[in-house]
């Protein structure tokens, strides 16, 4: 039971060590863009998925009644 | 020797956040201020809402109950991940999808009507000037640990230094700066628990069952099951959707990232309660019995750890305080200003760019002013939790979800749960033994419920 809860508690910690090197990864991406990327402002301001725009219609349909 | 490695650490971290600080980039519009021109990507919303949500309550805070009553708090944190999976399945993709939304006000205005909108905003604005007078101070408890400085001047530091990035850089600076804080006490905390364990723990898994056990057994003891109750409802509600994770909801690049940003922060959040509650745990076997919650982290890692990593942590713990602080003030700024001055006047985007710029620096400097008063970092945060709950989320979760919301119902909703809240919290705290937060959400929702028997839809409702 011992071991069982420390091997959770050290996949926990690799786990939370993880999402940091994730973020880091997004964070150098978002400060330093690779060259040749398109720029980080100006771009696409209203990007959404595809299900977007059927549910914002949905939203400005509502709205509107 | 101990004050120039300290030293030494700090000052790399100042440098490293006015180089990230000045690669986000002052913001040039007021889209790009309030909501990063909706174009966050995943990890970047995740890493914010983790730095925002980690703040000494969950790091000093959750290592101390940890250290007192075991995982007994990992059994109520899961009530945390719980909410931020609902809001991700739930809220985020509604309030993304809806169309010039810059604010949960503008979410309310656009559901209801432009009073409930400005009501929304005023309880915002208070709720988010409140959450940043407690983050500041504890922010200069650190800084004072770390230097001995004085109160006035460690709160000063940390408004000034915060307020400085955000009011210039807006959103997109505070996420960026969060997804750093984030990256600094993601890695340093947990290598701190697997050094513990690996040079400082003896006697092995058996010793750390016993251990973790006996604690878990105090703390269900000496806890009352009413107290227990009110902690799993104020981590249920108290914090569900503040303004700084509504407009991380709202910046997202799509409705998909905003859902999934929410739900693994979800997940994230048990991850982490579990690593500061092992530190707790292990902690036992270091620390005097009788140390004060707050300090055991404090205490643990400055008998465990080499000088250098013991600085390098007290870096990590003034990083979870500032990236906590800067989206509360740049949350409250956009709510002062699209929810309160823009309902007042047209204002083209310059200024209102403008206005949320001197916004952030006023809600600074009044948070600030206000902190020398908060008399402890959770009684601070169960208060503004006992709040919000009540007074934004039946109006706002109902508005998202029924089909003809009646404006009636949202101005008593917000009205009636603001009023009992304060109420049950600062004018007649003793006369019932239950949290505010309970008998404030129920008043809420009877309140919304008659309003909406009672009251008719806007006519006029077409979106603010």
């Amino acid at each position: 039971m011992g071991v069982l809860l420390l091997v959770l508690i050290v996949i926990s910690a690799l786990a939370v060590i993880a999402s940091g090197a994730w973020v880091a990864v997004a964070l150098i991406h978002a400060i330093c863009p690779p060259r040749g990327s398109p720029p980080a402002r100006g771009s696409a301001p209203d990007a959404q998925d595809p299900s977007d725009d059927k549910s914002a219609g949905r939203v400005a349909d509502k709205s509107g009644d | 020797m101990d004050t120039v490695l300290s030293g030494a650490a700090i000052a790399l971290y100042v440098v490293l956040l006015a180089f990230v600080a000045i690669r986000a980039r002052a913001a040039r519009e007021f889209e790009e201020f309030s909501v990063a021109k909706r174009e966050l990507p995943l990890a970047l919303i995740f890493g914010s809402i983790a730095a925002d949500y980690i703040g000494p309550g969950f790091s000093i805070g959750f290592v101390g109950r940890g250290f007192k009553s075991g995982f007994l708090f990992l059994a109520v944190g899961l009530a945390y991940a719980v909410q931020n999976i609902f809001v991700g399945l739930l809220v985020a993709p509604k309030l993304r999808q809806l169309k010039n939304c810059y604010t949960l006000g503008d979410a309310i205005g656009q559901k209801y009507d432009r009073k409930c909108q400005i009501l929304a905003g005023v309880i915002s604005v208070a709720l988010c000037t409140s959450f940043s007078a407690v983050m500041i101070s504890a922010g200069s408890v650190v800084l004072n640990d770390i230097f001995g400085l004085p109160r006035w001047l460690s709160v000063s530091v940390v408004a000034v230094v915060t307020a400085s990035y955000t009011t210039f850089g807006g959103l997109r600076a505070s996420v960026i700066t969060d997804a750093f804080h984030f990256v600094l006490f993601a890695l340093l905390l947990p290598v701190t628990l697997l050094y513990a364990l690996l040079f400082h723990f003896q006697g092995g898994a058996a010793s750390f069952f016993q251990q973790a056990f006996a604690a878990t057994a105090e703390g269900f003891s000496s806890t009352p099951t009413i107290q227990i109750i009110g902690f799993v409802a104020a981590f249920l509600l108290g914090e569900t959707l503040i303004p700084p994770y509504a407009n991380l909801a709202l910046a997202s690049k799509t409705t998909k990232v905003s859902r999934n940003g929410f739900i693994l922060a979800g997940i994230f959040s048990t991850l982490w309660f579990t690593v500061m509650i092992a530190i707790g745990i292990i902690a036992r076997t270091v620390v005097a019995k009788d140390t004060k919650q707050d300090y055991v982290l404090l205490s643990f890692t400055g008998s465990i750890m080499p000088h250098a990593g013991y600085a390098l942590l007290l870096v990590a713990l003034v990083s979870i305080v500032l990236s906590s602080l800067d989206s509360l003030l740049n949350a409250g700024a956009v709510v002062f200003t699209q929810d309160i001055i823009r309902r007042f006047s047209k204002l083209p985007d310059a200024l209102a760019l403008k206005a949320g710029r001197y916004s952030t620096i006023i809600i600074a400097g009044v948070a600030a002013a206000a902190a020398v008063f908060v008399p402890s970092v959770i009684e601070g945060l169960l208060v503004c939790y006992s709040i919000w709950a009540p007074a934004i989320l039946p109006a706002l979760i109902l508005g998202l979800w029924l089909k003809a919301p009646r404006p009636l119902a949202g101005i008593l909703s917000m009205g009636v749960g603001t009023c009992v809240a304060v109420i049950f919290q600062f004018v007649l705290p003793t006369l019932i033994k239950v949290p505010a937060i309970i008998p404030a959400l129920g008043s809420a929702l009877l309140a919304y419920a008659l309003g909406h028997w009672l009251g008719k839809p806007d006519s006029g409702r077409a979106g603010v």
